[in-house]
């Protein structure tokens, strides 16, 4: 833990370093002092948004917090704007039957409360309103598919030059009469990459889907229902409206229904609220909103335990879950980033290709050739500029990063999202484990009035208390036994901190602490048989179980209790101090608010501990606890000690946070105090309005660089008012949030320009993910609504997976830049010789075979090994990329590659090709306009130089060696491309030749030179002829002119950050 | 940020390796240096005009190599893709066809043959010395080499002084048939021209028996070698009366020697293949 922040805060500072490092610098004992995380109270969704600093978006370096109001106003809002259809998708839920007596429900559906719907009637309405199945999402043909992965985005350029090498062909062989091949067979050889790349692609996508797939709950549902007074188990399609339900624990809830009777039912509505804990359903409306009243039970939530009665009130498409699933189906997404930066890239080609294309076009006219020719130039030199193995290259770099991320349980749905997360700027996150190592620790104690240090060492050498102290010893019984975590069997070789534990984070801590310092709590739990228990619920927020004593001879059931603080003081009317039982007053109470202030303002979650010796007269043995109905004091409590619980944050946690959260203001503020989502010294408007001591309507809003957001203020929010607060405000936390309202967060960042991440296992995420550039679902737990809108989905639900997947993400992108980079830098040497061709008439210097070799040959292997180039820096430090400024391929990657590396690549190509004609006897002033005679077949005495006379076929011979030559020459010379390709700003010699596939690559390149150059047969498959070996040495000196050119470079622009250098050569 | 030990070790090897002698005391001394020293202005450990010539060498080096000293002025370095020669024809076409009482038909081919034999006139000839028949005349050492005498009288009909049209008007066209020329070549046996038509076909050639003379070889370029004619050899179809208005396919070939033939793609590897078709 010190060592990881010390490590984070090497380089810059991120607000949340510097605000661990400050407490670090404030306390600086004890393990986990060092950092702060806080939590408050539990929670039932936290949904954070993480957001990375952008200042060009107009926010800063800084966090976002708002909250909502009380938990019990929590109905889903209208969402403005947007189509109508969707509109009305996002309005709120228009169940009233829980408003209607059970007889008016009975009366609308034309049903029986004892007999259930005739089975005429079920036909009737199953006609009527179809089956109760959700329609799935439409789903894409798979030709579709496959045509989306043929014709979209890079191929489409690849397509184009395709299409042109036909037009040229037809025109040529309208116009010669022995046209030549080569455009045809580029042509096809485009159109081949194409096909091949489209349907690997395409495969690999297939078999992400096939995945999907097994996702999907094969077994149908049953429901049983009461028709004609007769129970009978039908198939859960064919429920409708009207029809008798019953439910039991465990069963999957069939439709939407009215509780007409129900026994200890209890509902898990976390799907669909993401409230987690379950929640008890009785025939009374208690609430106006639908979602919030008990005797309402929505289509696809879990019936926990106990049993319930009811009336269905809507099926399939209808129920709440239905309208978040066509709202989500119904929401267009937009193009992936890493789609955008291929567009873009694509729009540079072409403008260089057309740019050449037309210049030369011109120049060709004004040197005499025909039309005709020159648009056959034009042509050429257009699809010259064609890197027709980047398709595959960027395919193959994408794939490779998706099958390293399912590795780690990253399984990703859509291959360019691969990239997304690395280009994120803000995360949405309803799991705190994103951000924290999701290792919840006890972290500090109060008792006996002091705040001790808990001890998380395994040899327990760090205690700072004393251990015998009575209160101490109670503290840990009660939060031994009012504790339903266990560690998981079959771990006692392990070290207590590594074991694993069944139960929830707290919980887990709790065990873990009580474990170490007082030994096994298995033991424990044994000496004291719990007789009754209430779980942890979010309307008590306490816990509590009853246990006999210890002691045999003492018949006192022992009563312990753990929750909220406040709440659990609430119920006590005496402290242990020192062992002993005394009032609570005034004092000890104000004791008790400043050591929770101290320890919730350092960012922990603060549990209180009490428990009570239950009178024997009123509690004897035997008597029976019914925690349904309580029947016995759960007040007049003694009050024991405070435990603090932190999670440590992640050292690559982003550097800016928009909250969202379901817990009460006050609490969101604090943990996003805590956290440094609110900075410290920031304000929000009501703290302006409390150190002023004036009303919050007279505090000027700008004054207030936190937000704090009330839910219900969300829904009357106009949209150009929400950007206001997303851009006036640097800091926002919101909190309580409908799949609505979720929609609305991301479509606000989204219009401002970030790139939104959003992760969620619930239906309720749904609409939310699918909006998001990159939505992440989870394996597990995930919905399969949630999971089939998502783009990646955590196999394993395990959150680290997703900074993992910001990592790889960027990784990949730096890697493609310098892909990229290496790849176009051989267009130069490929294109230049048909230049030549044109303008200074020289016999062809590379042909498009040998052109077609480097692209689809030799350069593959390296440029796909970068992409197992690790890091130059660490970059988790840095921040995400902003994507109107940071390009894949940008004008600087351009000119390296294009107007300085690639220059000096085909100055060698070019001196390879003169030495070979000299060598044979065409001195370079010889060449010079020979092009007509050279490629007229008639012409069989040629002379050169020496007066020698050569046939056709001899000096095409030549010729064809020579592009040998040049081929050969480019692969000596992309070999030190693609060393200075593996970094863009450290020196090869900081970087390392660690990257084994790139040292494989350079021998694979270039033992397929030698094997096309001298395997028997070459010559007349790809008319390609063996070298003298002389002719490989010519472009050594340019290959290492490139790379001491470029190891210049990089030494100028470390020395000189942001000066000259930088700015105009940094890709 | 700290160097680490790996690196630190790798400069000290460079240090050793370069046997430049660092200023180890001095204690501000990084990793950095073995890229760049700011205090002896080292790069990558040698400084700037240490690197300068080594650059320098290895580019001059590499380069003047192979153009300045190796390069010959009289011979190529290679020539092994000039091994077989290739015969042409003149006049130049693959496809010969005329109308013999239309003289405009068939002037730019007579044309074409006046401008190939102008070099080769008695008057010309007559400058160059006689060699020895049927032997090479070498003269490797010689610093100015001879030329040996090529008459076009020799070429009798075909040779264009008697009948200026080379046999055009009659319907009995004259092809001349000749080797290319290679430095240093020297074709062995007794190499003569034979060409078969597609049809029975009574051709003659001159000079008789289609010789082409070793006296010819070898040729020494055309620096050393300016004034040197290569050997002709002119073959005249006797076409008769049927063979009018037929077109005649002609392959000639160069036999009796060691060199090529019969290469599969290079139709012209000592061989050519004509069309001739005499219309009336």
């Amino acid at each position: 833990m010190i060592y990881k922040i010390q490590a984070t805060s090497q380089g810059h500072f991120t607000r949340v370093q510097h605000y661990l490092l400050y407490s670090a610098r404030q306390k600086p004992h004890g393990e986990f002092n060092k950092a702060r995380w806080l939590y408050f109270g539990c929670s039932q969704l936290l949904v954070h948004t993480v957001r990375m600093p952008d200042s060009t978006y107009g926010r800063s370096d800084s966090y976002r917090v708002a909250t909502t109001q009380d938990k019990a106003d929590r109905s889903p809002k209208k969402k403005k704007g947007g189509t109508k259809d969707m509109d009305d998708l996002k309005k709120e839920v228009p169940i009233t039957e829980h408003k209607m007596s059970i007889e008016e429900v009975c009366r609308k559906f034309n049903t029986d409360i004892v007999q259930g719907l005739t089975n005429a009637k079920a036909a009737e309405y199953l006609i009527r309103d179809g089956p109760n199945a959700l329609t799935p999402p439409p789903t894409t043909p798979e030709w579709v598919k496959f045509c989306r992965q043929l014709f979209g985005g890079f191929s489409i350029l690849l397509w184009t030059g395709a299409i042109l090498c036909f037009l040229a062909y037809a025109i040529q062989a309208a116009t010669e009469d022995e046209p030549a091949g080569d455009n045809l067979y580029l042509g096809i050889v485009l159109t081949a990459v194409v096909v091949i790349t489209g349907c690997f692609s395409y495969f690999q996508e297939a078999k992400s889907s096939k995945i999907m797939e097994s996702f999907k709950n094969m077994v149908p549902q049953q429901a049983l229902v009461i028709r004609e007074g007769e129970k009978v188990t039908i198939n859960a399609e064919e429920v409708v409206g009207g029809d008798l339900i019953e439910v039991k624990g465990g069963d999957r809830i069939p439709a939407d229904i009215r509780v007409v009777s129900a026994h200890g039912c209890k509902v898990d509505n976390s799907s669909l609220t993401g409230e987690s804990e379950p929640q008890s359903r009785s025939p009374d409306c208690t609430h106006d909103n639908p979602l919030e009243t008990r005797n309402v039970a929505f289509f696809s939530t879990n019936c926990v335990e106990g049993t319930a009665r009811g009336i269905v009130i809507c099926t399939g498409d209808r129920t709440v879950m239905g309208r978040i699933a066509t709202l989500t189906s119904g929401l267009e997404t937009g193009k992936t980033p890493i789609a955008k930066e291929i567009e873009h890239f694509i729009h540079i080609i072409t403008g260089v290709a057309v740019f050449l294309g037309v210049t030369f076009f011109i120049l060709a006219i004004i040197l005499g050739y025909s039309w005709l020719e020159a648009v056959i130039f034009l042509i050429g030199i257009i699809v010259a500029n064609v890197p027709e193995g980047l398709l595959a290259t960027v395919t193959v770099c994408l794939t490779l990063t998706a099958k390293r991320m399912a590795k780690k349980n990253c399984l990703v749905k859509n291959l360019e999202a691969v990239e997304t997360l690395g280009s994120t700027s803000t995360i949405c996150s309803d799991k705190t484990g994103t951000l924290t190592q999701n290792r919840m620790t006890v972290a500090h104690m109060w008792f006996d009035n002091q705040i001790h240090e808990a001890d998380t060492t395994e040899d327990q050498s760090g205690a700072s208390f004393d251990k015998s102290s009575v209160t101490w010893l109670s503290l840990a019984r009660v939060a031994g036994l009012c504790n339903r975590a266990q560690f998981k069997a079959g771990q006692d070789s392990l070290p207590i901190l590594k074991r694993d534990v069944a139960g929830d984070a707290s919980e887990s801590a709790l065990l873990k602490c009580i474990e170490l310092s007082c030994g096994s709590v298995r033991a424990m739990r044994d000496r004291n048989k719990k007789v009754a228990e209430i779980p942890f619920n979010s309307t008590n927020k306490y816990q509590l179980s009853v246990h006999e004593t210890e002691d045999p001879n003492d018949n006192r059931y022992l009563l312990v209790m753990k929750g909220a603080p406040e709440r659990i003081l609430d119920r006590c009317t005496t402290i242990l101090v020192q062992g002993k039982e005394q009032p609570m007053d005034e004092e000890l109470k104000e004791a008790f608010q400043n050591a929770y202030m101290e320890l919730g303002g350092l960012g922990e979650r603060v549990l209180g501990f009490c428990h009570v010796l239950l009178p024997e007269d009123q509690y004897p043995k035997g008597f029976a606890f019914d925690t349904e109905d309580v029947n016995f004091q759960t007040d007049n409590l003694c009050f024991v000690g405070l435990m603090s619980m932190i999670d440590p944050p992640r050292a690559a946690v982003p550097d800016a946070v928009i909250m969202v959260t379901g817990d009460h203001p006050i609490t969101a503020k604090a943990i996003a105090k805590g956290v440094g989502i609110i900075s410290e010294g920031n304000e929000t408007v009501e703290d302006i309005a409390a150190r002023l001591n004036i009303p919050v309507s007279q505090v000027n809003p700008r004054d207030a660089k936190a937000c704090v957001v009330h839910g219900t203020d969300l829904k009357d929010l106009s949209q150009d008012q929400m950007d206001d607060i997303l851009r006036n405000h640097t800091e926002i936390v919101f909190a309580r949030t409908s799949p609505q309202q979720k929609l609305i967060i991301v479509e606000g960042c989204q219009r401002l320009g970030a790139i939104v991440a959003v992760t969620g296992d619930g239906v309720n995420d749904s609409p939310a993910l699918k909006k998001a550039d990159i939505g992440v679902a989870m394996g597990i737990s995930g919905s399969d609504v949630s999971k089939q809108a998502a783009d990646m989905i955590l196999l394993d639900d395990n959150f680290a997976s997703i900074v993992t997947g910001v990592e790889e993400g960027r990784l990949i992108f730096d890697n493609l830049k310098k892909s990229i980079a290496y790849t176009l830098t051989s267009n130069i040497p490929e294109i230049t010789p048909f230049l030549f061709f044109i303008i200074v008439n020289i016999p062809l210097p590379l042909g498009t075979i040998t052109i077609l070799c480097i692209d689809l040959g030799t350069d593959m292997v390296p440029a796909i090994s970068l992409a197992y180039e690790t890091a130059e820096s660490d970059i988790m430090k840095r921040q995400p990329r902003n994507p109107a400024r940071d390009k894949l391929v940008n004008e600087r990657l351009i000119s390296i590659a294009y107007g300085q590396i690639g220059m000096i690549q085909a100055l060698g190509g070019f001196f390879a090709y003169f030495v070979i004609l000299a060598e044979n006897g065409f001195l370079p002033s010889r060449l010079v306009g020979i092009r007509l005679n050279w490629d007229d077949r008639s012409t069989n005495d040629l002379e050169d130089s020496y007066g020698q006379q050569w046939t056709y076929e001899q000096r095409k011979i030549v010729e064809f060696t020579c592009h040998t030559a040049f081929f050969v020459s480019i692969v000596v010379v992309q070999w030190a491309d693609v060393i200075i390709c593996k970094t863009r700003r450290n020196s090869v010699f900081q970087q390392g030749m660690r990257n084994k596939i790139l040292i494989f690559g350079l021998f694979e390149e270039t033992a397929l030179a030698a094997f096309l150059s001298y395997c028997p047969g070459m010559d007349v498959a790809l008319r390609m002829y063996p070298l003298k070996p002389s002719w490989w040495f010519c472009a050594f000196p340019y290959s290492f002119l490139i790379f001491v050119y470029d190891e210049i470079r990089k030494l100028l622009l470390r020395r000189n950050p942001g000066g000259w250098v930088e700015r105009e050569t940094y890709y | 940020m700290s160097s680490s030990p790996q690196e630190q070790n790798r400069e000290q090897k460079e240090e050793q390796k370069e046997e430049q002698k660092e200023d180890k005391e001095e204690p501000k001394e990084s990793w950095k240096d073995c890229i760049y020293n700011p205090r002896t202005g080292e790069f990558m450990g040698r400084t700037a005009s240490s690197w300068g010539e080594t650059v320098s060498m290895f580019v001059c080096l590499s380069l003047s190599d192979r153009e300045t000293n190796t390069l010959d002025d009289n011979v190529p370095r290679y020539q092994d893709r000039v091994a077989n020669p290739g015969l042409v024809i003149r006049p130049h076409a693959a496809e010969i066809s005329f109308n013999r009482s239309d003289p405009t038909n068939y002037n730019q081919y007579i044309q074409n043959l006046h401008n190939l034999l102008q070099r080769y006139n008695d008057s010309i000839q007559e400058r160059n010395d006689l060699c020895m028949v049927g032997e090479y005349t070498e003269q490797d050492n010689e610093p100015i080499k001879k030329v040996c005498q090529f008459k076009r009288s020799m070429l009798r009909q075909c040779s264009g002084l008697r009948d200026s049209s080379f046999g055009f008007a009659e319907g009995k066209p004259c092809i001349i048939i000749k080797m290319n020329r290679v430095i240093g070549l020297k074709p062995q046996g007794d190499p003569y021209i034979n060409c078969t038509g597609d049809s029975p076909l009574r051709m003659q050639y001159y000079p008789s028996e289609a010789r082409l003379d070793k006296m010819f070889f070898p040729y020494y370029g055309n620096k050393a070698h300016a004034d040197y004619v290569q050997p002709l050899v002119a073959v005249q179809l006797l076409l008769s009366r049927e063979d009018l208005n037929v077109e005649q396919t002609v392959e000639c070939k160069l036999e009796g020697t060691n060199l090529r033939n019969d290469d599969d793609r290079d139709k012209f590897m000592g061989r050519v293949v004509f069309r001739v078709k005499v219309s009336e």
